[in-house]
């Protein structure tokens, strides 16, 4: 059974994600902040990471998708952010500055978010 | 079809567009040209650079006429501006402008019958330390007595040349920029990865020293990973903020440095092009800081494939201002960079996503930019060293007034009021005025606090008031400033600065009631949050803490006949 860990800081994307991808077999785990988020990484090792960008810090998930990479983690990582609209950005993936496997604006259809996750994983 | 007069100036003007470039960005660098070699920008000029431009008469006129050192009005062939700010006016300013009026024997705004001098105003020159200061064309004088007054009028009356380079001695403390090896900052950030380099920078916690504190590496990251084929590094060279004159110490001695900070700036966000908005009043620092850029294209750190990095080409061009403090705020710096009046513009987007010629862009101070190399040459751990966990590293801090040995001066962040007064041999003093014009007066009972983004937030301007001065004068001052300097864009910005100076006024001759000074009081609060840039919302910010700290002061002035 993957394990798929989500960090994000709103408890209620937490528990829709966790929800929708309970309910297709998966083992979810859940951290709140960019510190948490790093221990529980080391902790699970998860297969697949779903990251916010806007934590404490509105550009926590950046610097957390870099940092990880840094540390060697190369599961896939799907940046799930409303930062664009928030901010008015119009980031999107890229191996330098934005090294994710997928970049998803919010809200996102919970069967996109399915098969975005079973794409990722090979499923 | 416009219709161009006949003139003598044209061939001259189509010269000076065709150096600049028939292009938007260019009007402002045509018209100071134009204005240098005909003293003035006259109705015809206009025209004729309108029709070159391809752009409205009007356009042209609402441009000229924004900025204080360009207007179209005929000036003498050498323009005096006297500063007029606080610490200026603590040190004598009175007397040299009355000074002035004698030996030219004409008024401020006027010029003298034979064409040789115009007389005039000027904000803050910037030279807050050593006062009175005035400006020649591009040359500065200070410590001016009247006595120098008559020797400057002289010198001028019989010379035709103004070397403009200069050298001014500034008292410091020891400076850390002085022990980074030159050089040592870009290669260590050159050898990471781009995405290092932003997180070295947050890392840090480096935060905007031009006086909102913004986590620069939070602005970079974000620039970085917007998508665009072109994007701008800027340095906000505009340092108008009265009391503020530690950006003039690090342009003008640690130039490597700041380059050094913008070429890294560049790698990280993927910038191809760096622009020093250089403010009108330090014109005699141009030709240094071209002086610098020109050495490094020389030993290849600026150009093509810097640092053996294939496509990495990165260069320097340095821009003038033409005399507008508002154009020190991010947006309005991009509008006048862009050949507009210096209005700011409405937030978001932010320059990080659509700044100069619509492209991202990164703005950043002098000084934050100089302490970028310095955290890539000694490490992030030796940076967080200095200072407090929210306000990691050292400062510069412009002090002047009533004070022993006004200067720039470094601290570590967290210093106490008391702490530096002591340094500088402030002590007596009854207030100290923190973060210029737009910044907060603190009473000697509060000397215990802390210069922190914490506790009171600076870009590093720190103006002592001693026992004698009135604080009433200093409010009026800061207000003249900001009534002459608003765009006038907003109405909160445009009335409320003319209506607190009233108040200021009002109480100064013992007629403003109590219910009066509620309402100004509320005034300010509004105008703090309804202004539409960081002028008008935080111009109020030191009438409110003068009424509000010294209220027993200021609310019981004897009523004037
Ligand atoms: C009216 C006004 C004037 C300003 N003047 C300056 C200035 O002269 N120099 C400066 O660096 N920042 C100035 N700022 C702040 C800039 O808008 C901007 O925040 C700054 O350049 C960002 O650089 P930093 O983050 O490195 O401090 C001014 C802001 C306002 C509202
Ligand atoms: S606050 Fe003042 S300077 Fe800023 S936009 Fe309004 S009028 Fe212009």
């Amino acid at each position: 059974m993957s394990k798929i860990l989500i960090v994000d800081d709103d408890p209620d994307i937490q528990e829709a994600c966790r929800l929708v991808l309970e309910k297709e077999g998966f083992q979810v785990g859940c951290a709140s902040n960019r510190a948490e988020g790093l221990r529980a990484v080391a902790d699970v090792k998860p297969d697949l990471l779903i990251l916010d960008v806007m934590m404490e810090e509105p550009d926590d998930g950046l610097t957390m998708a870099r940092e990880l990479r840094r540390q060697g983690f190369t599961e896939p990582i799907i940046m799930l952010t409303s930062v664009n609209a928030a901010m008015g950005l119009t980031i999107d993936r890229d191996d330098e500055m934005v090294p994710v496997d997928k970049f998803q604006s919010k809200p996102v259809e919970p069967a996109t978010l399915v098969a975005q996750v079973n794409e990722l994983l090979g499923l | 079809m416009l219709k161009i007069p006949e003139s003598t100036t044209r061939d001259d003007i189509v010269a000076i567009v065709e150096r600049h470039g028939a292009d938007r960005t260019s009007l402002i660098p045509i018209l100071q040209d134009v204005k240098t070699a005909e003293h003035e920008i006259s109705d015809e000029a206009m025209q004729i650079v309108a029709d070159l431009l391809g752009i409205h008469p009007v356009e042209v006129y609402s441009v000229a006429t924004f900025y204080a050192f360009l207007h179209g009005a005929t000036e003498g062939r050498y323009v005096v501006r006297l500063c007029g700010t606080l610490s200026c006016d603590f040190a004598g300013k009175t007397a040299v402008a009355e000074a002035l009026r004698s030996a030219l024997g004409i008024d401020f705004g006027a010029t003298t019958d034979d064409g040789v001098f115009t007389l005039e105003w000027a904000s803050c020159v910037g030279m807050c330390d050593q006062g009175p200061a005035l400006l020649v064309n591009d040359r500065v004088f200070t410590r001016v007595t009247p006595e120098k007054v008559a020797e400057i009028v002289a010198q001028y009356r019989g010379k035709a040349a103004d070397d403009a380079r200069q050298d001014i001695v500034t008292a410091r403390n020891e400076l850390t920029y002085a022990s980074i090896a030159a050089g040592a900052g870009l290669k260590a950030a050159l050898a990471l990865p781009r995405g290092d380099i932003v997180d070295t920078v947050s890392g840090a916690a480096l935060k905007g020293r031009g006086g909102a504190g913004f986590p620069t590496g939070m602005k970079w990251n974000f620039c970085a990973a917007e998508k665009s084929e072109h994007k701008y590094i800027i340095c906000n060279a505009d340092e108008g903020e009265p009391g503020t004159f530690k950006d003039r110490v690090i342009l003008r001695d640690f130039a490597d440095l700041v380059f050094e900070g913008m070429t890294i700036g560049g790698r990280a966000i993927g910038a191809s092009m760096g622009i020093v908005y250089l403010r009108a009043e330090y014109a005699y620092l141009r030709a240094h800081l071209n002086d610098v850029i020109h050495q490094r294209r020389e030993a290849g750190l600026l150009g093509a494939n810097i640092g053996g990095i294939e496509g990495f080409d990165f260069d320097i061009v340095v821009a003038r201002g033409a005399g507008a403090y508002v154009c020190g705020e991010e947006t309005a710096l991009i509008e006048s960079l862009e050949g507009f009046r210096g209005e700011p513009r409405n937030r978001p987007p932010f320059p990080a996503v659509a700044g100069f010629l619509n492209h991202p862009t990164v703005v950043n101070n002098v000084e934050t930019l100089a302490s970028v190399a310095c955290i890539f040459a000694k490490g992030t751990d030796w940076f967080k060293g200095f200072g407090t966990d929210k306000s990691t590293g050292y400062k510069l801090f412009s002090i002047s007034g009533d004070c022993e040995k006004p200067g720039v001066y470094e601290f570590p962040w967290g210093i106490t009021i008391a702490d530096l007064l002591k340094e500088v041999g402030g002590g007596g003093a009854k207030a100290v005025q923190i973060g210029g014009a737009s910044g907060v007066c603190v009473p000697a009972r509060d000397f215990a606090r802390r210069l922190a983004f914490e506790d009171i937030p600076t870009g590093g301007s720190v103006m002592v008031i001693g026992p004698q001065r009135d604080l009433l004068d200093v409010a009026e001052n800061f207000l003249e400033f900001f009534v002459e300097e608003s765009c006038g864009q907003c109405t909160p910005c445009r009335l409320g600065n003319a209506q607190l100076l009233d108040g200021v006024e009002l109480l100064k001759s013992g007629a403003c009631s109590a219910a009066h000074l509620a309402d100004l009081k509320a005034l300010g609060a509004t105008m703090q949050v309804a202004a539409k840039c960081g002028l008008g919302q935080t111009s109020p910010s030191a009438f409110l803490s003068i009424v509000g700290a010294f209220a027993d002061d200021v609310t019981t002035r004897p009523q004037r006949a």
